[in-house]
C-alpha cells in the first residue's frame, strides 16, 4: 500500500503583536492530525515567510493576526506569492477579523479565515478537504 | 513558636465527621449528580460540600489573621473597601497619542480613578513607527511612542502629580524608553519625581516566554533591564510601583490559576535577590512590588487564588528575605478580566461575564481592576463598550454592596479549603522552579514555555470535548449570527507619526542625539543601571528605535524554543 505524503503547513505569526496562544495551539493540533508543520514563531516579515514557504515546499500557509493588521499583511503576502509563480498556494488565516474584512480577504484569494473560538477540528478537516 | 490553635474542638469535629459520613452515605444520592466529578478550572476535585472537617487543622489568627495584619490573607489594608474601594482602571490605547489623549480625558471625566495605558506593539517592542518591521501595527493593541513629544501630547492637560498612571509595559525592552519618556516628560512640567504616582509592567517573562518572538533580548539581558528600572525607582521615583508581575499575560497565553501564580512569585523572587545583591534592603524596594493577575471563569477558585497568593507571598518575604515593613509583606494586586474568556459570538454576552470575573476580583481584595469592554474579542474597544466596562465597575461598587465587609468569604469552608490547596500546589510549582534553577534559569531552558503550551493545549481540548462549556461557542451557538455591536476602527497613524518623527529629527541637535547613545553603550559596557542614561537621552529626543539599536547591538539576541 502506498504511503499517503503528509500535507505540509507552513503557520506564521507575521507583525510585532504576540498573541501567540492561538498559533500554537493550532500548531498543536494539526500535528495532532498527522500533519507537518513548520512553525517559526513571531516577527515573520511578509518575505521570511514566502521565502519559508517555498524552501520548505508547504501546501498551505496558516496566518494568525490578532493586531487588526491583518488587511495589510495579507494583501502583501499574497502579492508576493504571485510574484514568485505561487498563486496557487493555500492561503488560510485566524484571528480577530471583522466579517467585512473576511469578505475583502476572501475576494483577494484567500481561502478561509476562522475566527475565535472556532474548534480545531474545524481547521483540520478544511485543510484536509482542500489538499488530500 | 507557639503552638497551633485549632479553630474546632476534637469532640465536635468527631461527631461533624460521623454526621457527615452517615449523610454522604444514606442520604445524598451520588447517583443522581449532573455528572460523575467536579473540578475547578485548575483541576482541583470539588467536593459535594465542606465542612469543618475540611479545616481541622486551621489556626485562625496564624493562617487568616485581621486585615492590614500578618498574613494579609483577609486583605492588605487594615478598612479594605470600607475606607477606600478598589482603583477603577480602565485600559486604553490606541492610535497616534493625540488621539488616545481624547479617550484618557473622555475616561477621566465619566469617573475613571487612574489611566491604564496601553501600547502598540512597535512601541512595546522597541521599535519606532517607522521602521519596516512596524508598518502593519503602528496604532494597533495601543497607543504609538516614538519619542519624548508623543509622552508629552499623550498627557497632556492630564496633572501628572494628581493622576496615578499605569505604563502597560509589558516588555522590559519596550518600558524602558517609554518609562523613561514619562518620567522625562513629568521632570519638564516641572512635576518633581517624589509626586509620581504610577506602575510600569516591566517583565521579563513577556518579553522571553509568554508573546515570544525570534530575535528578543536574551533573558538575562531582559532581566536586567527589569531589574535596572526597579532599581532606578527604589532611588529615584520612591512612589512608583516599577514592576507588576504580569501573571494575567501568563494566563492569557495558556497558564492555569496555579502557574499564573507561582511563575509571578518566581519572578518576583528572582528579582529581589537579584536587587538584593545589587545592595539593596528588600524593606526598601519589596514595598513597591506589584502583581497583575487575571480574573478568569472558575468564580471561587480566583478568589481563592488571590488569598492563597497573599498567603504565599507573605512566607515568602518573611521567611526567605527576612522582610519586616508590613507593605513589604502584603502582596498588591491589579487585576483584569480574562481576555480569553471573553466570546467573538454573540458579544454581548461578555458584559454578563466580565461583572463576574470582576466581582471575584473583589471578593479576593484587589487593590484595582480593569474590566474587558464586551467587543474586545473582535476589535479595539469603542466609546461605548469602554463606557460599558466603566459603569459596570462602579455597579459593583456602589450598588451591590459587597464592599461593606472585608473579605466577606473567609471563612467559608469552600474557600478557606480552596485556598489551602491552592497554596500547596503554589509552592510545589516553586519548589520545582527552583530546582530547574530558578526562574531565568527556567526561561533560558524552555521550561516554562512548556508548561505554558502544554496547559493552553488542554484548555483547548477541554472545550474540543464539550467537558468545558462555553455559552455561544459549543453550546447555545446561534447560527449566521448578526454582530450586534459596532466595530472600532483604528485612526491613520503610521504617517501622524512618521511625520512627527521627521520633523523631530530635523529639529532635534544631533550631537547631543550622539552623546545620549554613546552614553547609552558606555553604560551597557560597564554594566552600569541603563535607567540613568535613558532618562537622561530621551530629553535630547532620542527615539526609542534607536535606543533598541544600540542595546541590541551590545547584548545581542536570543531565540526562544517554540512549542
Amino acid at each position: 500500500m502506498m504511503e499517503m505524503r503528509k500535507i505540509r503547513i507552513l503557520l506564521a505569526k507575521p507583525g510585532l503583536d504576540g498573541h501567540d496562544r492561538g498559533i500554537k495551539v493550532v500548531a498543536r493540533a494539526l500535528r495532532d492530525a498527522g500533519m507537518e508543520v513548520i512553525y517559526s514563531g513571531l516577527h515573520q516579515t511578509p518575505e521570511q515567510i514566502v521565502n519559508t514557504a517555498l524552501q520548505e515546499g508547504v501546501d498551505g500557509i496558516g496566518l494568525s493576526i490578532l493586531s487588526g493588521a491583518h488587511n495589510a499583511i495579507f494583501s502583501k503576502i499574497i502579492a508576493l506569492l504571485h510574484e514568485k509563480g505561487l498563486s496557487d498556494l493555500l492561503v488560510f488565516g485566524g484571528g480577530t477579523i471583522p466579517p467585512k474584512d473576511q469578505e475583502r480577504l476572501k475576494s483577494m484569494g484567500v481561502g478561509e479565515i476562522f475566527t475565535p473560538g472556532t474548534d480545531t477540528r474545524e481547521i483540520v478537516s478544511y485543510l484536509k478537504e482542500e489538499l488530500e | 513558636m507557639r503552638s497551633k490553635r485549632n479553630l474546632f474542638n476534637t469532640d465536635s469535629i468527631d461527631k461533624i465527621r460521623k454526621k457527615g459520613e452517615k449523610w454522604q452515605r444514606q442520604v445524598y444520592p451520588t447517583e443522581k449528580q449532573r455528572q460523575e466529578v467536579f473540578k475547578t478550572l485548575s483541576g482541583i476535585p470539588i467536593e459535594p460540600i465542606y465542612t469543618p472537617l475540611h479545616l481541622v487543622e486551621m489556626d485562625y489568627l496564624e493562617d487568616l489573621g485581621f486585615p492590614g495584619e500578618e498574613p494579609f490573607v483577609r486583605g492588605v489594608h487594615p478598612t479594605m473597601y470600607r475606607g477606600r474601594t478598589w482603583t477603577h482602571r480602565q485600559l486604553a490605547g490606541f492610535g497616534p497619542p493625540e488621539e488616545t489623549n481624547k479617550r484618557y480625558k473622555f475616561l477621566l471625566k465619566q469617573g475613571a480613578m487612574g489611566i491604564n495605558g496601553v501600547f502598540d506593539y512597535p512601541t512595546l517592542r522597541g521599535y519606532d513607527s517607522t521602521d519596516p518591521e512596524a508598518y502593519a501595527d503602528v496604532g494597533r493593541g495601543g497607543v504609538a511612542i516614538d519619542t519624548v513629544e508623543d509622552m508629552r501630547i499623550l498627557f497632556d492637560g492630564i496633572p501628572l502629580d494628581r493622576v496615578s498612571s499605569s505604563l502597560v509595559t509589558c516588555q522590559p525592552i519596550g518600558n524602558i524608553s517609554v518609562q523613561s519618556m514619562y518620567f522625562a516628560n513629568a521632570q519638564a512640567q516641572a512635576v518633581p519625581f517624589s509626586e509620581l504616582r504610577g506602575t510600569s509592567q516591566n517583565d521579563f517573562l513577556m518579553e522571553t516566554a509568554v508573546a515570544i518572538a525570534p530575535e528578543v533580548f536574551p533573558p538575562r539581558a531582559s532581566f536586567k533591564f527589569s531589574c535596572d528600572a526597579i532599581e532606578y525607582c527604589t532611588k529615584h521615583v520612591p512612589r512608583w510601583n516599577p514592576v507588576s508581575f504580569a501573571g494575567y499575560n501568563y494566563r492569557e497565553a495558556g497558564c492555569t490559576a496555579v502557574q499564573e501564580v507561582a511563575f509571578v512569585l518566581a519572578n518576583a523572587i528572582a528579582c529581589s535577590e537579584e536587587l538584593i545583591k545589587r545592595g539593596l534592603e528588600v524593606d526598601r524596594f519589596a514595598p513597591r512590588l506589584s502583581f497583575f493577575l487575571s480574573g478568569h471563569s472558575d468564580f471561587f477558585e480566583e478568589i481563592a487564588k488571590y488569598r492563597a497568593a497573599r498567603r504565599t507571598w507573605y512566607k515568602v518575604m518573611k521567611e526567605r528575605f527576612g522582610a519586616k515593613d508590613p507593605r513589604s509583606l502584603a502582596l498588591r494586586f491589579h487585576v483584569q478580566t480574562a481576555g480569553v474568556a471573553l466570546t467573538a459570538q454573540q458579544p454581548l454576552n461578555n458584559i454578563a461575564r466580565a461583572a463576574y470575573h470582576a466581582l471575584s476580583a473583589v471578593l479576593g481584595g484587589a487593590q484595582s481592576v480593569h474590566i474587558d469592554a464586551y467587543d474586545e474579542a473582535l476589535c479595539t474597544p469603542t466609546e461605548l463598550s469602554s463606557l460599558t466596562a466603566l459603569r459596570t465597575q462602579q455597579v459593583l461598587q456602589l450598588e451591590t454592596r459587597v464592599t461593606h465587609t472585608i473579605d466577606p468569604l473567609g471563612g467559608s469552608y469552600f474557600v478557606e479549603s480552596l485556598t489551602n490547596q491552592l497554596e500547596e500546589k503554589i509552592v510545589a510549582l516553586l519548589d520545582d522552579v527552583e530546582a530547574t534553577g530558578g526562574i531565568v534559569k527556567a526561561v533560558e531552558k524552555g521550561w516554562v514555555h512548556k508548561e505554558i503550551s502544554s496547559a493552553a493545549y488542554e484548555y483547548q481540548k477541554a472545550i474540543e470535548s464539550g467537558e468545558m462549556q462555553i455559552v455561544g461557542v459549543n453550546c447555545y451557538k446561534i447560527e449566521d449570527e448578526k454582530l450586534p455591536v459596532e466595530l472600532f476602527r483604528v485612526p491613520e497613524t503610521l504617517e501622524v507619526q512618521r511625520a512627527k518623527l521627521e520633523r523631530i529629527k530635523k529639529e532635534r541637535h544631533s550631537k547631543e542625539v550622539q552623546k545620549a547613545l554613546d552614553a547609552l553603550l558606555r553604560c551597557c559596557e560597564k554594566d552600569g543601571n541603563l535607567m540613568e542614561v535613558v532618562v537622561e537621552g530621551v530629553k535630547a529626543h532620542v527615539t526609542e528605535g534607536e535606543i533598541t539599536k544600540v542595546l541590541k547591538g551590545y547584548y545581542g539576541t536570543w531565540n526562544p524554543p517554540l512549542f
